[in-house]
């Protein structure tokens, strides 16, 4: 135990040291990196900007909803009430029992509750309704409808709203509202990690169209089904790198075929042939001058595609290309 | 507001409340430690790279999820690890710092081709930025986690053995021989 290495405590020469070479170190992230980073925070802050302002019309909203439902119901009452009082007299007069019976609850409701009892409960019946009392609180009922409208995102969250907005009462829908900001975040977080290069969605298995393109595409060796005829000869050309045939690439290659042509998804022939992972095709390909970064419709590159097809020799090859 | 002496934690906050421009010090901050740290682990441009922008779109993303009681480093290095060892084990080839001949023959070309780097100091930056490579790549994966959390996030030990829910003795251990074998192998050029 004598050989237990010094504490950290003591005097960092190695953190100086390390400190040192790393200044020296050129290396540093590429500035498409920065770009990107830096665009990305930017876009996010401009996304929560615009969600933050459809919660605050949610807000507002809700605000507006309860304003609305308490007087909506008082008043849906108190107008039952007072045409119950207008109406039941009529009736008693009409039977005009000739005793001085008092009339009772079960003569008089059974022929109101049509008319007067049933739109109570029913709040949204009572938008309907003509009556004085509850004019007032209907008149912001249709302003309500309109701003639903014209706040609705865009958002594949937004059913849950919509669902217990029209069924439910109000409180029930300002709560499930308060939740969808969170589920639409994270929509945008995944568009965004899409959008945005990620690498490892790209390479993740079943997710990323690198990886669909290579778990679709037979190994080197199984029969290869052509992505395209070859109608013309940058299509020949790509189909004889995607095929592994030497002898055709260099014969179009010294037809002055574009090598870097590409076909309905981005994809060159060194793409193709590092999906089919036919690694002399590819390093044919570069010797011939082949731009090993030309990345595809997607934005996946050769050498991203080459490591989730888990190809080392051409991992390698196009990194001896400089590919990035 | 200029972001001369404000707090990582007061900036990321400022970020989370919709100040996109607090993001740009806070990244400029922190962005040749984290890529040093992604680079100097998994041994490979491209894939720290990869990793520096899915670490930083995280922090984006989750910056209004961060509460501040924990430091913004301490959080971001979190981040940057669980990234890292995500990556190792979806590509399953991790590539050690001593293969890679290709990654370090570009370092040194860059080196001894800088402009004000006369030919004795070239060789020696070479020499130096060689060696620190090599050294690195000798240490166990543990090890070289440890020491460039500590390095280059400025962690505690108490962080860093909380980050790779390690016991704090381990940390220690783990730290303490990094820095010996390094010690050891930079020893001629100190």
């Amino acid at each position: 135990m004598s050989k237990v290495p010094p504490s950290q405590d003591q005097p960092d020469d190695v953190g100086d040291q390390y400190r040192r070479a790393s200044a020296l170190d050129p290396s540093r992230p590429s500035e498409a990196v920065r770009r990107a980073v830096l665009a990305h925070a930017a876009q996010l802050v401009a996304k929560r900007a615009t969600r933050d302002e459809g919660s605050m019309t949610k807000s507002t909203r809700r605000a507006v909803n309860q304003a609305w439902w308490r007087p909506a119901i008082l008043g849906t009452l108190a107008a039952a009430a007072l045409a119950g009082l207008v109406v039941a007299p009529r009736f008693l007069a009409l039977r005009s029992p000739p005793a001085a019976a008092t009339p009772s609850a079960e003569g008089s409701v059974p022929n109101a509750t049509p008319a007067l009892v049933a739109p109570a409960p029913d709040t949204r019946t009572d938008e309907r309704a003509a009556s004085a009392p509850a004019v007032g609180p209907e008149s912001t009922a249709k302003p309500r409808a309109s701003t639903r409208s014209a706040d609705m995102p865009t958002g594949g969250a937004r059913p849950k709203v919509n669902a217990p907005e029209s069924d439910g009462p109000a409180p029930v829908v300002a709560e499930t509202a308060s939740v969808v900001p969170r589920d639409r975040g994270e929509a945008q977080s995944t568009d965004a990690r899409v959008a945005g290069l990620e690498a490892r969605q790209r390479r993740a298995p079943g997710n990323t169209s690198a990886t669909t393109a290579i778990t679709a595409a037979p190994r080197p060796g199984t029969a290869v089904t052509p992505t395209e005829a070859p109608v013309d000869p940058a299509a020949a050309f790509r189909r004889a790198a995607e095929m592994g045939d030497l002898s055709g690439l260099k014969a179009l290659l010294e037809k002055q075929a574009d090598i870097d042509s590409r076909d309905a998804v981005g994809r060159t022939a060194l793409m193709l042939a590092t999906l089919q992972g036919q690694t002399n095709a590819v390093a044919v390909l570069l010797e011939y001058g082949a731009d090993p970064n030309a990345a595809d419709a997607d934005g996946t590159t050769p050498l991203r595609a080459a490591r989730a097809g888990d190809h080392p020799a051409i991992v390698a090859a196009l990194q001896r290309y400089g590919a990035r | 507001m200029t972001d001369a002496g404000e707090s990582d934690e007061a900036l990321i906050g400022r970020y989370a409340r919709g100040d996109a421009a607090a993001f740009v010090p806070l990244y400029r901050r922190h962005e040749m430690r984290v890529w040093r740290y992604l680079e100097r682990n998994v041994g490979n441009r491209a894939t720290a790279d990869e990793l520096m922008q899915e670490v930083w779109f995280a922090v984006a993303r989750d910056a209004v999820r961060y509460e501040p009681t924990s430091r913004f480093t301490t959080w971001l290095f979190t981040i940057a690890r669980n990234r890292m060892i995500d990556s190792i084990r979806t590509s399953r080839q991790q590539v050690s710092l001593e293969t890679l001949g290709y990654e370090a023959e570009l370092v040194v070309q860059q080196l001894t081709t800088a402009p004000n780097a006369g030919p004795l100091a070239a060789v020696v930056v070479r020499d130096q930025a060689a060696a620190l490579a090599q050294a690195l790549g000798q240490l166990p994966r543990e090890q070289r986690d440890a020491f460039l959390l500590q390095i280059e996030g400025d962690l505690s030990v108490e962080e860093i053995a909380a980050i790779t829910q390690s016991s704090f003795e381990t940390t220690k251990s783990r730290l303490r021989y990094a820095r010996a074998k390094l010690r050891e192998l930079l020893s001629e050029y100190a």
